[in-house]
């Protein structure tokens, strides 16, 4: 049936955006807070993705092994922002070639230790039916996901001391500072959540995108477009521009062909910077 | 001049011509094979040197340049396929259809990204997304065009190599001439490009990076500079794909990868950001470093050096070996910045002062003014600016006061045209300028000397004024006696050739009006202009500001009212975005009103 089918086609392309959601929002939450495009971003979410694939291997349950590859990437985010973030602040050229640069020893690291071809963990079984059409559950379980990180963030953003320190931080660093606010260990932390969510969303996609050494690549490039594209109000922006996006890219690919659907998402990227310069978000006037 | 510090001045043309040739002579008797790997390296640095004129000199990082650069390569690889075989020489038809496609595709481009005036930021992710949308297109790109066939994933082969000879029986080139050749065309690329960026366009551009806002506020139209360099940058990276298709009689979608664009970011910078030749070098040590480790291209552990050494270089070494070079040579030669401590006491000439203008106004003939017909500007629920109608013209000078948040300076933006006012007419004499782009007013005869000072800090004191100057009289001779008239006032003869940039606060504020002067403009809008002087230099700047007001329409905003009584012009009180008060500052004094919401009642004033 043809209603069917409209169905299941736009419940597929919404999981799409949520996954490109949930690989985004850690991305978000370090350019908004701090002003850093992370070009390694994908490349945590790549360490996530192994880190939980190694637990499951030496027998840890799936459900477990998503926690500790969050620790793992909120740790490698706290030390990489400490030795190499931190003295490039205001910096955000340097700081992304100086990620970039992150980003392909880690690729490297990868290949060396778990070679180009690692097995994947297999999907949760579980499949519904729409009409004639039979959907997967697990990417469906995504937009659940991507809805609770974003409330996640949120909450931790507005109802935390942190999440007031941080966003004094970046609206006007000198002053948090003066008012007492060590804005550097703010900082550190920032980063070191916004890898341990790329961590996380590596670890939650596993079924789903295997862990590959370049798997991270894919990833960030589409992440931090759009990034770019949402602007300064970094939750909402990100939202609404990875739903865009995302989705239309994934309606355009269902449709015709998948390379048809990242001309798509580039096209309209170049389209939305070229109509919004400062980002879709750049003359709101809420903030988060 | 020491011998040294004269080959300081030309290092750029000395060390390069150097290299020429060396690299020529070597071209005699290396092994073919290292030739033919080394002629790449060549050509990487000439795609290094199309992002460094972008980059280093115009501000902005771009990571289309392998854009460009595939697309020159293409281009010019099917230009050369189909007409060579007519000529037998291939340079003639790849070179410049590569330039030409690389130019054209860097202006469309670059047209979006300066006339949308996008951010930074924007930009280099603009960029980064064509580069990405041509890889993704690449790949399933079929077109046969005469004798080309681009096969998508398969790329396009039979690209003829380099031809020199004409005719039928002219043959290809051996590795060693291609080499010899690639740094032939790259060495007349260099020189051509370094003539322009030190020439005039180069000393915009470099303003532009600088400070594009006070660029515009001196009259030049920075987005057409900005395009021009960008499109300029088009060229060079065409020509480099152009070469390298030669080079390689092959092409496929990996010219736009990813990887391609994130390595000549690394060119520029480990040669030195800004240098020009630097490119080259960063692309000789890359080079030369993967074929010694013996990837031969970049592939294997060279991925992990190379990471870690961007790393680095980022942190450690943000000049790049010619920047350390630049810092070590720099200690055995004279330091120019040394005179910034003697300066001389800033001393208006009325009478040169006088001589400018008088000149200015008998050439313009009428006297402008500027008027402002119910202005209305919002911000969200903020009203700065509501319904204001004012009339300037010259005779004595008008002062704009109010307490903090009354609208004083979103008036003059909204004068100035940073900001576009909502309904109202902005008019300069009895041109509409409400909707006119910054420059164009300054053009039209405005000056304005915002808050803060501005001025460019890299550039030298001299060539600060003689920028502001050149844009007026549009005259090497004209814009050198103004300048150094200006400069006499100023009492900084003795800095001419120091950085702005090490003045002190004061001093940069007397740079920028004196800017400002330079202009000769007809309506000057100064805001808050005596911020940060000593008390001779605010009696100075009176009877400056006196000077102007005979010949010009001077519009202050200050909040030093001793500043304000001396001189003696007329005073509009703005309070809440309107008008509250007006007439000269004796008259407000007694008026309770005004006391109430500014003045103050206390007996210093």
């Amino acid at each position: 049936m043809e209603f069917d089918y409209l169905m299941t086609v736009l419940l597929s392309s919404l999981s799409s955006a949520s996954i490109l959601l949930i690989a985004t929002i850690g991305l978000a939450v370090v350019f908004g807070l701090m002003g850093v495009i992370n070009l390694a971003h994908g490349e945590f979410l790549m360490v996530g993705a192994y880190t939980a694939l190694t637990a499951t291997q030496y027998g840890v349950p799936y459900i477990l092994a998503i926690p500790i590859a969050i620790v793992m990437t909120m740790l490698i985010g706290a030390i990489v922002e400490v030795l190499i973030i931190s003295r490039l602040y205001g910096r955000i050229f340097d700081s992304m070639l100086a990620t970039w640069g992150l980003s392909i020893v880690f690729y490297q690291l990868a290949v060396l230790i778990f070679g180009t071809v690692t097995p994947g963990i297999g999907m949760p079984d579980y499949n519904f039916k729409i009409g004639d059409y039979s959907l997967a559950g697990y990417p469906m379980l995504m937009i659940l996901i991507a809805i609770l990180m974003l409330a996640f963030v949120y909450l931790l953003m507005t109802k935390t001391v942190y999440g007031m320190k941080a966003r004094a931080s970046i609206q006007s660093p000198e002053m948090a500072r003066a008012v007492g606010i060590d804005s550097s260990r703010v900082n550190t932390l920032t980063f070191a959540i916004g890898c341990g969510l790329a961590g996380f969303a590596g670890a939650v996609l596993l079924p789903i995108v295997p862990a590959t050494p370049s798997m991270g690549f894919a990833f960030s490039i589409k992440a931090f477009l759009t990034v770019v594209v949402a602007g300064p109000v970094t939750l909402t922006g990100s939202f609404l521009a990875s739903m865009g996006l995302g989705g239309g890219a994934s309606l355009t690919a269902s449709f015709l062909t998948s390379a048809a659907g990242d001309v798509f998402f580039f096209l309209v990227t170049a389209i939305l910077l070229w109509r919004f310069p400062l980002g879709i978000s750049a003359k709101w006037r809420r903030k988060l | 001049m020491a011998v040294i510090e004269t080959l300081y001045k030309s290092s750029g043309l000395v060390f390069p011509l150097v290299g020429v040739v060396v690299a020529l002579l070597l071209s005699v008797f290396i092994d073919p094979y290292l030739a033919f790997v080394a002629t790449s390296w060549v050509i990487f640095g000439l795609l290094g040197l199309s992002l460094d004129i972008v980059w280093g000199r115009a501000g902005l990082l771009s990571l289309g340049q392998t854009a460009f650069y595939g697309l020159g390569g293409y281009f010019g690889s099917v230009v050369a396929l189909n007409f060579a075989p007519m000529t037998g020489n291939t340079l003639i038809w790849a070179l410049p259809a590569g330039a030409l496609f690389g130019a054209l595709a860097a202006a469309l481009l670059g047209y979006v990204i300066f006339y949308a005036r996008m951010g930074a930021l924007q930009t280099t992710i603009l960029t980064y997304t064509l580069t990405l949308l041509l890889w993704t297109v690449s790949q399933s790109f079929k077109l046969t065009v005469g004798k080309a066939v681009i096969g998508g994933d398969n790329g396009m082969t039979n690209i003829p190599g380099f031809v020199l000879g004409f005719g039928a029986k002219a043959a290809a080139l051996g590795p060693n001439t291609v080499f010899a050749t690639v740094v032939m065309v790259s060495a007349v690329v260099y020189f051509f490009s370094r003539w322009l960026m030190r020439g005039f366009f180069g000393r915009i551009v470099d303003c532009i990076r600088i400070d594009a806002g006070k660029t515009e506020l001196l009259g030049y139209d920075i987005r057409k500079y900005q395009l021009l360099s960008f499109a300029y940058s088009g060229v060079v990276a065409g020509i480099a794909g152009a070469m390298f298709g030669l080079w390689a009689n092959y092409l496929n979608p990996s010219i736009f990868s990813v990887q391609e664009a994130l390595l000549v970011p690394m060119y520029v910078l480990i040669g030195g950001l800004g240098t020009l030749s630097g490119a080259f070098i960063g692309a000789l040590a890359i080079g030369g470093l993967s074929f010694w480790l013996g990837g031969g291209v970049v592939g294997g552990q060279t991925t992990l050096i190379l990471g870690g050494v961007l790393i680095i270089l980022v942190l450690f070494l943000q000049n790049g070996i010619l920047g350390a070079f630049d810092l070590l040579w720099r200690k055995f030669i004279p330091d120019a910045n040394a005179a910034a401590k003697n300066n001389g006491a800033v001393k208006i000439d009325t009478a040169v002062l006088e001589q400018i203008l008088k000149q200015v106004a008998h050439k313009s003939g009428v006297k402008i003014s500027l008027s402002t017909d119910q202005v209305f500007k919002q911000f969200g629920g903020v009203i700065p600016v509501n319904k204001v109608t004012r009339f300037f013209e010259p005779g004595i000078p008008y002062s704009l006061i109010g307490p903090n948040g009354a609208g004083k300076s979103s008036f003059l933006k909204i004068c100035m045209g940073l900001y576009l006012p909502e309904s109202g007419k902005v008019k300069l004499g009895d041109l509409d300028i409400t909707k006119m782009p910054i420059f164009d007013r300054v053009r039209h005869g405005m000056g304005v000397k915002n808050q803060k000072p501005q001025v460019f800090g890299e550039l030298s004191v001299f060539d600060n004024l003689w920028t502001a100057a050149y844009s007026r009289t549009k005259s090497d001779k004209q814009a050198l006696l103004i300048s150094n008239q200006i400069l006499d006032m100023l009492g900084l003869q003795k800095q001419a050739a120091v950085q702005a940039g090490i003045l002190s606060h004061g001093q940069q504020q007397w740079l920028d009006i004196g800017m400002v002067l330079c202009l000769a403009p007809d309506v000057i809008l100064l805001d808050e202009p005596a911020a940060g002087m000593t008390k001779q230099e605010t009696r100075e700047l009176s009877l400056l500001i006196r000077t102007l007001a005979k010949y010009t329409t001077v519009i202050v905003v200050e909040h030093d009212m001793e500043f304000v009584t001396t001189l003696a012009g007329h005073v509009t009180v703005l309070h809440q975005g309107e008008v509250f008060a007006e007439g000269n500052i004796e008259d407000l004094r007694q008026d309770d009103r005004v006391l109430d919401i500014y003045l103050g009642r206390r007996a210093h004033v």
